[in-house]
């Protein structure tokens, strides 16, 4: 990447003005005899002591241990923004009580509490009466209103001048009525607007969240450097270890200590930058405290940054990580469950060139004998980047080619981005400019770019008209060319602008109800993905849509898969994958990946494997691919690798029940499907910060070889308490236990992906080998169950059609497995009303102390001997033979 | 009748699965002993995945379909119950999923398939036995022609060897009057003498030129015969069109030595010397003009301008970043006429030039003498060096790999078209591979001939390398796969990577009628 190309916060002028009050401070203060209290909630107005402009001020307590905390102009001289789409629904809010003394109001409900202060303004939330989160503790509210532009006002700005000139009032600063950024001007007529508050952790010692960055699990201090960036951007070879925006945004934080973690969520769809300031590196701070005798360091805190809009922040008490987790989940929602074959491999290239090479590509998986879900088309099978059209020559006829791929249990995603080519013969434009469909420029035009078609235009998908519109273009009446099982990929959709600043949309561009692209930007794709998804649900109501998106905003995921764009083929960018999507998945996005291989450059063939085999473990397993990149299908490297990565393929299709499971799951509960250490280790401090290694769910601890030529790697097994107590770790390919916690040195060899089983679950796997997890659907199960300190084991799995929305109906079947006293019992979760083919074919009992003679099955009163075999460090209880409705009882007998 | 065995086992080895005396049955790699019972019981029991030949149990494991009618087939266990028909007699399938048999549809559509194959080789086959007689012709010709040649040039080289004496001898006069008559013409212009020498010389140069370029010896430089010195590739685009070669020629179709000299040479040589190395392009404001070439006209050489040149010789004068600049020189190269660099001007008429001096008439004679004497040398000489030319192109072909029987020689100067929707790719075997778009614009050189590459029978695959260089890319290559076919032509061309180019191409060449039925019997044997 260049870094000029895009705007560093001194470039910003807003982000520039916001920051400076970090040295000064600000005087907000609630004017006395303004407070009105509601069943659920507290307003009064708020005061700037310095302008003595009027702001109202509410507090809302919610369902689940969060408050939403608004600050809007009293009288806006416009609307200012407020963000639309991105919760799930109104959020249901609970009763308070209200204490007033001292100039101080708490408001109270249930566990949660917070405390108000009128003057200056703050408020210091409790959970459980520990101080959790305190709002505007540093007084850096910054809120400019609305105002009238004088003559004298409209200074040009380049960003970079002006540092000496005197200037008596920020308001009155360069590029605050209009911008230049390299050969762009932003004419900014609504002036400043920006708003900025600080949020402290007293009870955390990490931060993390606020993606997308290609940066550490545990957000860095920004002293000294810019803020994080939030700002959907196509970024093309973007570096990691950078605080740099990239193709989504989610402004999302959450604060962790020992005891308590916490979250806010910042709605704001506007540019955002957001400074982090952590403990340690505030020695000057550290020091005051000293002096002044003070045992309390200043706690790490956020300084949110918008450019617009209002403030509208919802504080998330937890306490633990995996409640602050679901209390956000519980607001922006959940990816659905997603049907089987999206959690199976992909295969992407840009390009697969025309028909035959897609049934070439998809006849050599057979050949070789792997296993491979769904083949992608990149733009070029389109007609000229036209979406919803194909290129007749190169593939004349692709009904043809998607039943060959259909009748294998295979399936076909095809790109449909938004940028619209300016064709007067492509009917999609036509429709577009005759009615009005299109994104505006201040004068009123339809807005034109470049993009891969060359000149395009861009729907305004926050018309609700726009997004009817183009969700119908998905129908198989308008879309011929496709058939009901061809799922859809969302690229380019920052938007990415090629000739545009900052390779995207101007900010005064006009949208649906006459707002600017700069109130809106970052929901964008979300409004993209919207449409796409209520297209793909008319198009087949009784057909889970698959999408995969590269922007995204909070709320996205309820529509979406994402990945992590335009990565290289180098191993830090494997070692990001695993950062950036820990991060996605606490903030919503646990159906995330990266391009396995890395889209730029071409990996050796160590670089390919060790990216395979992370990538079976991580939600969205795709290789994808450049243009310009050598060919990388598994078969043109030697044997070696081929074996390699089909032994990673295999590793991937055994677990599908588990990541079925586990996605059932964050449906129903809004808990991640992967997880840092941090979320069921929350007391260790040594794993708060580890993001080489991920958690499926509390069930396998994932640690993949992400460097080169190495023989062994450390690993990290943590404890529960602070005596260093933790969890047996099972490594699931001998059965080997692991019982220390800490670092450990584990051997590998080029085939090993370091995984292990925690002691005391169970996990439900396939372990055939098929072409396509469609075709699984009817193989038998095995269960593999760790035994704890104390001998038991307990485990979820969840079964349906792996397609339709039948499951709604209650057509699955939800099963809790227990393993306790040397005996194995299912207690279905729900009435298992689905019908399965499936049976149980095995069954591994890892950690018992003696190797049974037998078991003995008991179904409906029948009892069956079974065989018992000793294997490695397990034992494997032979053919059960159950199918997966039926209620058991299986006892190892001595 | 059928040998009783568990499904999905061959009857070659239905004798492995024969349960002992007590009911047991031991894995095929020894590994464990199960119950006969436990054979295809829809549980994987062996390390090596045999105990389930008949079902998908095991990951490793292999089913047999049988086939009966058909090629019988061993399919992976993957396949196995999964819903698919897979064997066409349907036997991987539970009879639920209702697999029809189609083996005898197939096996006699395979039937057929096979015999106008063995039908298509043997007609092919006799082709290629005519392309083997010539090949072998060829060969026979060439080492009749190479020997002569050899002869001839031993002869030459002794005539040569005579005539350089007589010539030395015949300068050497000459040397002398000159001098002589130098010395009184000192006084006079100074270049006038200078640009004696150089027309001289450079008609020398030039007569070689055209000796080397008459490729047929018809007296006459062509076009086509200017198309092979990549030198004069003015675009660098990897190939020397026909309008490159025409500018060389002064637009003419052809030239003879007269017009070749006078027209052709003062634009070919700049080229040249650009490409040997030895044009320095001159800092305009110090250099002084040239002594001029005679001409009737102003040629219009390939103007080089100087940061063209820089790059191309890999100066740096100006401290410019050879990279950056690269389209805008090429643009520069393009549209500036304007030649502004003295190499190959020609700016004097050339009566002037040729007219003068007026010398005596003895030396006039010695003059006279000796040029005779350098034009009989130099006759001589560009025997010599025809000879060697073609015995160079001679030693070339032998070089080449034509096959077991040299029956691919008659191919070496043919050339194969295919059209598709954008370009004409044309094939010359043992030559080059190249892409014209249709829409018009240069041609592009996608590979010169590189090997044989065919993994099996070498001679089913052939690599094109060093094609023109990609942007931003590696250099274009192209790979030849074969066929039998009746007539040569190019089935299929497309670009599975980036600028890897993959052609379809068949010929009677590849027929090979005790080939293909030795495969079809060793298949049989299989089965």
């Amino acid at each position: 990447v260049d870094p000029t190309n895009f705007k560093t916060c001194e470039q910003s002028s807003f982000c520039r003005r916001s920051r400076k009050v970090q040295s000064s401070g600000s005087k907000y203060s609630l004017i006395s005899g303004t407070l009105n209290t509601y069943s659920d909630s507290v307003t009064a107005d708020l005061l700037n002591k310095e302008n003595h402009h009027q702001f109202t001020f509410k507090l809302e307590a919610l369902v689940g241990g969060t408050f939403r905390l608004q600050i809007d102009e009293k009288t806006p001289l416009r609307p200012r923004y407020r963000v639309e789409h991105a919760l799930k629904a109104q959020p249901k809010t609970v009763t308070i009580r209200v204490q007033e003394s001292d100039g101080e109001l708490t408001v109270t409900s249930g566990h949660s509490k917070a405390v108000i202060h009128g003057d200056p303004f703050r408020i210091d939330f409790y959970e459980n009466d520990v101080h959790v989160v305190s709002v505007n503790a540093k007084n850096w509210l910054y809120f400019e209103h609305l105002r009238q532009k004088t003559q004298e006002q409209a200074l040009p700005d380049s960003g970079e001048q002006q540092q000496n000139v005197e200037v008596l009032e920020t308001l009155d600063e360069p590029g605050s009525w209009e911008e230049n950024f390299k050969s762009h001007h932003d004419s900014k007529p609504y002036g400043p607007e920006a708003v900025a508050l600080d949020f402290s952790f007293p009870a955390a010692e990490v931060l993390f969240g606020i993606p997308e960055h290609a940066d550490s699990f545990a957000l860095k201090s920004t002293s000294g450097t810019d803020p994080y960036r939030l700002y959907n951007l196509d970024v093309f070879e973007y570096i990691v270890d950078s605080k740099m925006a990239l193709y989504g945004s989610v402004p999302v934080l959450y604060g962790h200590g020992p005891q308590r973690t916490a979250g806010v969520y910042w709605q704001n769809a506007a540019e955002t930058w957001v400074d982090i300031y952590t403990a340690e590196t505030n020695v000057v701070s550290s020091l005051v405290n000293f002096v002044s005798g003070s045992r309390k360091s200043t706690p790490p805190a956020a300084h949110f940054i918008s450019e617009s809009g209002i403030v509208d922040a919802f504080i998330m008490l937890g306490p633990q990580p995996m409640d602050v987790f679901q209390q956000y989940t519980a607001l922006t929602g959940t990816h659905d469950l997603p049907q089987l074959f999206s959690l199976a491999y992909h295969q992407s290239r840009w390009n697969y060139n025309d028909e035959r090479d897609v049934t070439t590509v998809s006849a050599k998986y057979d050949e070789f004998n792997m296993p491979m879900d769904t083949m992608w088309l990149d733009i070029e099978y389109t007609d000229g980047k036209r979406y919803f059209t194909w290129d007749k020559f190169k593939f004349p006829e692709p009904l043809t080619m998607i039943k060959n791929l259909t009748e294998l249990g295979r399936h076909l995603v095809v790109i449909i981005d938004p940028h619209i080519k300016r064709d007067n013969s492509y009917f999609f434009h036509s429709d577009c400019t005759e009615k009005g469909y299109y994104v505006k420029t201040r004068e009123g035009n339809d807005y034109e770019g470049w993009c891969w078609p060359g000149s395009a235009s861009y729907p305004d998908f926050f018309n609700p008209v726009v997004r009817d519109y183009y969700a119908s273009q998905y129908h198989l009446s308008k879309f011929k060319t496709v058939t009901e099982d061809v799922m859809i990929w969302n690229d380019m959709n920052e938007p990415s602008v090629f000739n545009g600043p900052e390779i995207t949309a101007p900010k005064d561009l006009i949208h649906y109800g006459n707002w600017e692209h700069r109130d809106v930007h970052n929901l964008y794709g979300h409004m993209h993905l919207m449409g796409t998804f209520d297209g793909l649900q008319k198009r087949d109501p009784n057909q889970r849509p698959f999408i995969l998106t590269r922007a995204h905003f909070a709320g996205s995921q309820r529509y979406a898969a994402i990945w992590t764009g335009d990565n290289l083929a180098d191993w830090s960018h494997l070692q990001h994958s695993i950062k950036m999507c820990l991060t996605e998945a606490v903030a919503g996005f646990s159906f995330c990946g990266a391009d396995v291989g890395g889209f730029f450059g071409n990996p050796d063939s160590e670089l390919l494997e060790r990216w395979y085999q992370t990538g079976a473990f991580l939600p969205f397993f795709r290789a994808h691919a450049h243009i310009d990149t050598k060919r990388r299908e598994p078969w043109l490297f030697p044997e070696r690798t081929r074996l390699i990565i089909r032994s990673a393929l295999l590793k991937r299709y055994s677990y599908l029940p588990l990541w079925y499971t586990s996605f059932y799951e964050l449906e129903q509960t809004g808990a991640p499907v992967i997880r840092p250490l941090l979320a069921h280790y929350p007391q260790d401090k040594e794993a708060f910060a580890i993001d080489s290694q991920l958690l499926v769910q509390q069930r396998l601890l994932v640690r993949p070889v992400m460097q080169q030529g190495v023989s062994k790697v450390d690993v990290y097994f943590p404890a529960i308490d602070d005596k260093k107590n933790g969890d047996y770790w099972y490594d699931v390919d001998t059965y080997q236990r692991q019982e220390r916690t800490g670092s450990e040195s584990i051997p590998v060899t080029e085939y090993k992906i370091p995984v292990w089983q925690r002691g005391g679950s169970i996990v439900p796997k396939k372990e055939r080998l098929r072409r396509s997890s469609a075709l699984m659907l009817n193989d038998p199960y095995t269960l593999v169950i760790c035994l704890d300190r104390q001998g038991k084991a307990d485990g979820t799995l969840y079964l349906d059609d792996e397609k339709s929305y039948a499951y709604r109906d209650g057509q699955y079947i939800y099963v809790n497995y227990e393993f306790a006293n040397n005996q194995l019992t299912n207690r279905f979760i729900g009435k298992p009303k689905y019908k399965s083919d499936a049976w149980i074919e095995r069954i591994v009992i890892a950690g018992l102390n003696r190797v049974p003679s037998s078991a003995t099955i008991t179904v409906n009163g029948v009892a069956q001997q079974l065989e018992v075999e000793q294997r490695d460090a397990a034992v494997y209880i032979r053919k059960p033979s159950i199918k997966m409705d039926v209620d058991f009882a299986l006892k190892l007998n001595y | 009748g059928e040998v009783p065995r568990p499904r999905g086992v061959s009857l070659a080895k239905a004798a492995l699965y024969q349960p002992r005396s007590d009911g047991k049955w031991t894995c095929l790699d020894g590994s464990k002993t199960i119950p006969f019972t436990q054979v295809n019981d829809d549980y994987c029991d062996c390390l090596d995945g045999s105990d389930e030949p008949g079902t998908s149990a095991c990951p490793q494991a292999k089913f047999h379909c049988i086939n009966k009618g058909h090629q019988s087939l061993d399919i992976p266990s993957s396949q196995v119950q999964d819903g698919i028909c897979d064997c066409c007699d349907g036997s991987d399938e539970l009879p639920v999923v209702g697999c029809g048999n189609t083996c005898n549809e197939l096996g006699a559509a395979a039937a057929i398939e096979r015999r106008n194959a063995a039908e298509l080789h043997k007609r092919g086959a006799e082709k290629r036995q005519e392309m083997i007689t010539r090949g072998k012709q060829l060969k026979a010709d060439r080492a009749a022609r190479r020997s002569e040649l050899g002869a001839r040039i031993k002869e030459q080289e002794g005539l040569k060897a005579e005539k350089e004496q007589l010539k030395r001898n015949a300068e050497a006069l000459e040397n002398e009057a000159m001098e002589a008559f130098k010395e009184q013409q000192r006084e006079l212009d100074a270049e006038t003498a200078q640009a004696e020498q150089e027309p001289q010389q450079m008609r020398q140069e030039a007569t070689l030129s055209f000796v080397r370029y008459d490729a047929n010896k018809d007296g006459f430089v062509e076009i086509t015969e200017l198309m092979v010195d990549m030198n004069l590739d003015s675009d660098r685009n990897g190939v020397v069109t026909v309008e490159e070669a025409k500018y060389f020629l002064d637009e003419r179709e052809r030239v003879d030595l007269d017009a070749f000299v006078t027209l052709a040479w003062p634009r070919i040589k700049p080229q040249k010397m650009l490409a040997e190395g030895l044009f320095q392009p001159p800092v305009v404001e110090t250099e002084q003009p040239k002594p001029q070439v005679p001409s009737t006209e102003a040629p219009q050489a390939p103007v080089v301008n100087d940061e063209q040149a820089d790059m191309e010789l890999g100066i740096d004068e100006h401290g410019h970043d050879g990279e950056e600049d690269n389209e805008d020189e090429e643009d520069q190269y393009e549209e500036d006429d304007e030649p502004d660099v003295g190499v190959g001007e020609a700016t004097a008429d050339s009566e002037t030039s040729t007219a003068a001096p007026n010398y005596d008439p003895e030396t006039q004679r010695l003059i006279e003498q000796a040029n005779e004497a350098r034009n009989a040398f130099d006759e001589v000489d560009r025997h010599i060096r025809e000879i060697e030319h073609e015995i160079k192109e001679l030693d070339e072909q032998e070089g080449k790999d034509y096959g077991r029987n040299e029956e691919w020689a008659v191919l070496d100067g043919e050339c194969y078209t295919f059209e598709d929707r954008e370009y004409v790719y044309t094939l010359c075997p043992f030559d080059r591979a190249s892409q014209k778009p249709r829409n018009g614009g240069a041609e592009t050189t996608l590979g010169r001939w590189d090997q044989w590459l065919g993994e099996g029978d070498k001679y089913s695959k052939q690599k094109y390398s060093n094609g023109a260089a990609c942007w931003n890319g590696p250099q274009r290559s192209a790979l030849i796969n074969i066929k039998c076919a009746l007539e040569p032509r190019i089935t299929g061309v497309s670009e599975p990577n980036r600028c890897e180019y993959y052609f379809e191409f068949e010929t009677p060449a590849a027929c090979d009628s005790e080939a293909f039925q030795a495969a079809e019997q060793n298949q049989h044997d299989e089965l």
